[in-house]
């Protein structure tokens, strides 16, 4: 008996070959979304979309697809390279293969329909803010002026607009640095770039790394509308971030003569967020400076909003 | 030869008691006493033989000729481009050499010439270089320069699947043969290295035929085969460093074959036996290395360190794997596994299982005979097994069995650097065919056992039968090979998925920039007389090549930074985010104007600069 199945067992294995010729068909042809279901998709969430809705394509992998069909009116910079996704109020979720987006783990599900072989499912925000000042959009000399601090002699960096410098050839090759940028005497910058997060993720940010030798980075951003709480993210650069180390880069803000808080992130966290509370100055606007202080030049970034919940 | 060939025309009416046992009986009676071995050669093992070459030549051909029919269609990898001016720089030479012996010769051309890309030997860069001066230049056998460069490659794969065959044939069946090859051709991510100007296919080809005429030489015994031996090792260290393994496998199996006779002869007279076939490897093979390759004709041992160096302090470079990127040690001790699992087709992988079942089996019967009769304490215990066949006097399966161990074996180590996904072991392949051919042989027995129970069985019908199993075995295999190109190193089985799946698990997409010719349609339409085009992963003498023979357009010019080009490119591999995220902050978008795919996973990702209002 043993022996029979043995044997039935081993005239079966040609039906390995026979499923796996069934299953090649099946995803070479069933499972892909055509350009046709993505300019669908395109158009059915282009008609539902408000203003400051995020757009997510799941899985990842799939975002550059996403992107191209989208474009930058729904999946521009400002959504892909995003802090996080707490500033937005709702988020569509373009899926290929029933896949889902972690981030959107605890949002209130809306609505769910199928766009050929697309899913498209609306999500709502738990926790809505209202984003009162996004510093990405106020890196220019108009509203923020940038000095290097050493021995306690501010010397301000320069404001310079010319070709960037986005890497060549080889890799890795670490962030771009933007044509627009505030250049200090040290060689140190302070621009907007797109991170390339530990997590493999971008990240819009002000790469600000600080001049080292016991030197640090001073930013102050006039007009700032302040609200219930500073919200904002630091990281370094994946090439650098991926070998954890004992560095760390300490971003200090203040606002109104008295401090509002320090952030510190350690070389191999990653792009972690930090949130100081700052009701006693709801409803003021200013002038906030941030001081960047650190153990030498790396490609440190970040970025903050000042924010309160929505109303 | 073998029994199981002559249940090619004798249908079996029941499973065998033990077929591992009748090959074991099979195997031994192959080995033919010395004796035998001298007699004039009987018409009908002639006519097999010359059946055997006619098969095994014939897959070869017809799969050559598949290599040089998608040839055209795939792009140049960035090693490729390198070893393309490696090989124009040895033509140089060789065309030295024949105009003026003296001045070829002479220490200033040898250098300046075979200085380039001095990491690896010479013989496949040299074999490059000969067949473009043959094929493309001479003969104008090929319109494409990089075809002739190709060419070589090509023909080593030809000859591993002559040689898988013909392996297999010998050792177990012919249908085991047929199989192997098969099995061995229908592996997407050696089709996609089989096209290629690099060594990878060249010492898969040249390991498992360095194996087989070491196996000829312990069969057939005497000193052609021997020397062979030490010439075919040579041309092994020759093609690439892989083969500096090789003694790990043939050692241990010497000492199995010949460890006893060792002993005896080592108490009688102080001497010990070395079997001639390694007596040659160890003289002749450095020989031939050192004759072959001109950059170590001066400063031989510093060269020669020089060149180890390279190999052992090799950096790591990036490579994905379930979601993360590796750059230095400590390698995953799964990758070899699961990107075994995800890129060699399932069935063949099944069969490979049931072979080594088999086999295995067998060697460990082999092994608890060899114990039983060695007699002393053994003995007793083993005394059990004594009434089982003698084993294959060569011990054939302990041979396949250590060189696979032994292509394999260095990846489950820490340190082992996993950059080439799994062209670093692809040495393993031809073997694990031909363990799969002898899984077939099991698989097909029982079929036409349980077949037999309700069809008469002819030796047509038989036939069939097997085609029909070869087909529904191989069925699936075929399809995702085909459809793998020319995109071989994105494909993952169906089992995992297929493309999608190596996707979603998180498994490296490509390397090497190879897939930028794929663009060429898009270009073609859209791309403007005198754009710029930045071409990221891609080699610039692989981008020179592409321009040259107008697989993209010749109007582009390659520039080497997003901040020079109209167009930018990223290759699609997770630390090579970096480069997409750069080009976002170059272009001020984010947004492709293209993104090619491959089954709806995107393989590279095109901008288009948007020009600002100032």
């Amino acid at each position: 008996m043993k022996k029979e199945l043995l044997v039935w067992a081993l005239a079966a294995v040609p039906l390995v070959g026979v499923a796996e010729l069934a299953l090649h068909v099946k995803q070479t042809t069933a499972d892909v979304a055509s350009d046709s279901d993505w300019r669908s998709a395109r158009a059915s969430v282009s008609a539902d979309a408000r203003t400051g809705d995020l757009v997510l394509f799941a899985p990842f992998w799939a975002d550059p697809i996403g992107r191209e069909f989208f474009g930058d009116e729904l999946a521009g910079l400002a959504r892909e390279a995003r802090p996080d996704e707490t500033r937005f109020a709702r988020a569509f979720e373009v899926a290929v293969h029933g896949a889902h987006r972690a981030e959107l783990d605890g949002w209130n599900k809306l609505s769910e329909k199928r766009v050929g072989k697309l899913a498209i499912s609306l999500y709502a925000n738990p926790a809505p803010v209202q984003v009162l000042t996004d510093v990405l959009a106020l890196v220019t000399p108009a509203r923020m002026s940038v000095s290097q601090v050493q021995n306690n002699a501010e010397v301000p960096c320069v404001w310079q607009r010319g070709p960037g410098q986005p890497g060549g050839l080889g890799v890795p090759q670490g962030p771009a640095v933007p044509g627009e940028r505030f250049v200090c005497s040290s060689g140190t910058y302070v621009g907007v770039a797109v991170l390339h997060g530990l997590d493999h993720h971008p990240h819009s940010c002000v790469f600000a790394s600080p001049p080292g030798n016991g030197g640090s980075l001073r930013i102050k951003v006039s007009g700032v509308a302040f609200g219930q709480s500073l919200h904002g993210h630091s990281g370094v650069q994946w090439l650098y971030e991926r070998t954890p180390s004992l560095e760390r880069i300490e971003v200090a803000f203040s606002a109104f003569g008295r401090p509002l808080g320090q952030n510190v992130h350690r070389v191999g966290s990653g792009w972690t967020g930090f949130e100081f509370p700052t009701p006693e100055l709801a409803g003021k606007t200013g002038e906030l400076t941030a001081d960047v202080t650190g153990s030498g030049p790396r490609a440190y970034c970040f970025e903050f909003d000042t924010r309160s919940p929505a109303p | 030869m073998t029994s199981d060939r002559e249940t090619n025309t004798q249908p079996p009416t029941s499973i065998k008691e033990d077929d591992a046992q009748k090959q074991d009986e099979a195997a031994s009676n192959s080995e033919a006493p010395k004796t035998a071995r001298k007699a004039p050669l009987k018409s009908g093992e002639t006519a097999r033989t010359h059946a055997d070459l006619l098969i095994g030549g014939g897959l070869a051909a017809v799969y050559v000729g598949w290599l040089l029919a998608t040839a055209r269609s795939l792009g140049f990898s960035r090693d490729e481009g390198f070893y393309f001016t490696a090989a124009y720089e040895y033509k140089r030479w060789f065309a030295l050499l024949f105009a003026s012996p003296a001045k070829a010769l002479d220490r200033a051309n040898i250098d300046g010439i075979w200085s380039n890309n001095h990491e690896h030997p010479a013989l496949m860069k040299s074999l490059f270089a000969l067949s473009h001066t043959l094929f493309y230049e001479k003969w104008k056998v090929f319109a494409d320069e990089s075809t002739a460069f190709r060419f070589p490659g090509m023909l080593m794969m030809g000859l591993a699947i002559f040689v898988t065959y013909t392996f297999a044939a010998k050792a177990y069946s012919r249908r085991a043969g047929i199989v192997a090859a098969i099995a061995l051709g229908l592996m997407p991510r050696v089709f996609y290295h089989a096209h290629l100007a690099c060594f990878d296919v060249p010492i898969m080809a040249m390991w498992v035929t360095c194996i087989y005429v070491y196996w000829r030489a312990e069969r057939e015994g005497g000193l052609s085969w021997a020397l062979a031996a030490g010439l075919v090792y040579g041309l092994t260290l020759e093609t690439k460093h892989n083969a500096w393994m090789l003694p790990a496998v043939f050692l241990p199996h010497a000492l199995a074959v010949h460890g006893q006779a060792m002993s005896r002869a080592a108490s009688r007279s102080s001497r010990i036996p070395i079997p001639t076939s390694l007596m040659a490897m160890a003289t002749i093979g450095p020989g031939v290395f050192l004759l072959l390759w001109p950059w170590l004709w001066n400063d031989t041992l510093p060269r020669f360190q020089e060149y180890v160096n390279f190999h052992v302090h090799h950096e790591y470079y990036n490579i994905e794997f379930l979601g993360q990127t590796y750059f230095g040690p400590p390698s995953p001790r799964a990758y070899l596994p699961v990107m075994i699992a995800a890129t060699v087709p399932t069935a063949t992988l099944v069969l490979v299982l049931v072979g080594a079942a088999d086999r295995g089996r067998a060697l460990v019967r082999s092994g608890f005979s060899a114990l039983s009769v060695a007699g002393g304490v053994f003995a007793r215990p083993f005394a059990w097994v004594s009434s089982w066949p003698k084993s294959d006097r060569v011990q054939t399966d302990l041979l396949l069995f250590l060189a696979i161990g032994v292509a394999l074996g260095p990846f489950l180590l820490p340190r082992t650097p996993i950059f080439g996904g799994t062209k670093h072991w692809i040495t393993a392949y031809p073997l694990l065919a031909i363990v799969a051919g002898r899984g077939f042989d099991v698989v097909s027995t029982a079929v036409e056992t349980l077949t037999a129970k309700y069809v008469k069985l002819d030796a047509v019908t038989l036939v069939a039968l097997r085609i029909a199993l070869v087909v529904l075995t191989f069925g699936g295999a075929l399809a995702t090979t085909v459809h793998s190109h020319p995109f071989g190193l994105s494909a993952y089985v169906p089992f995992a998925g297929g493309t999608a799946g190596g996707a979603d698990l998180g498994l490296n997409r490509q390397f090497w920039g190879f897939t930028t010719q794929s663009l060429g349609p898009w270009l073609s339409e859209y791309a403007k007389p005198g754009d710029t085009l930045y071409f990221m992963d891609t080699a610039w003498s692989s981008w020179v090549r592409l321009i040259d023979e107008k697989r993209i357009p010749p109007w582009l010019r390659g520039v080497g930074s997003p901040a020079d080009a109209e167009l930018s490119i990223v290759h699609h591999e997770q630390h090579m985010n970096e480069v997409d995220y750069n080009i976002w902050t170059e272009y001020h978008s984010s947004t492709p104007a293209y993104v090619l795919t491959h089954d709806g996973v995107p393989i590279i990702s095109l901008y288009r600069r948007t020009r600002l209002a100032q």
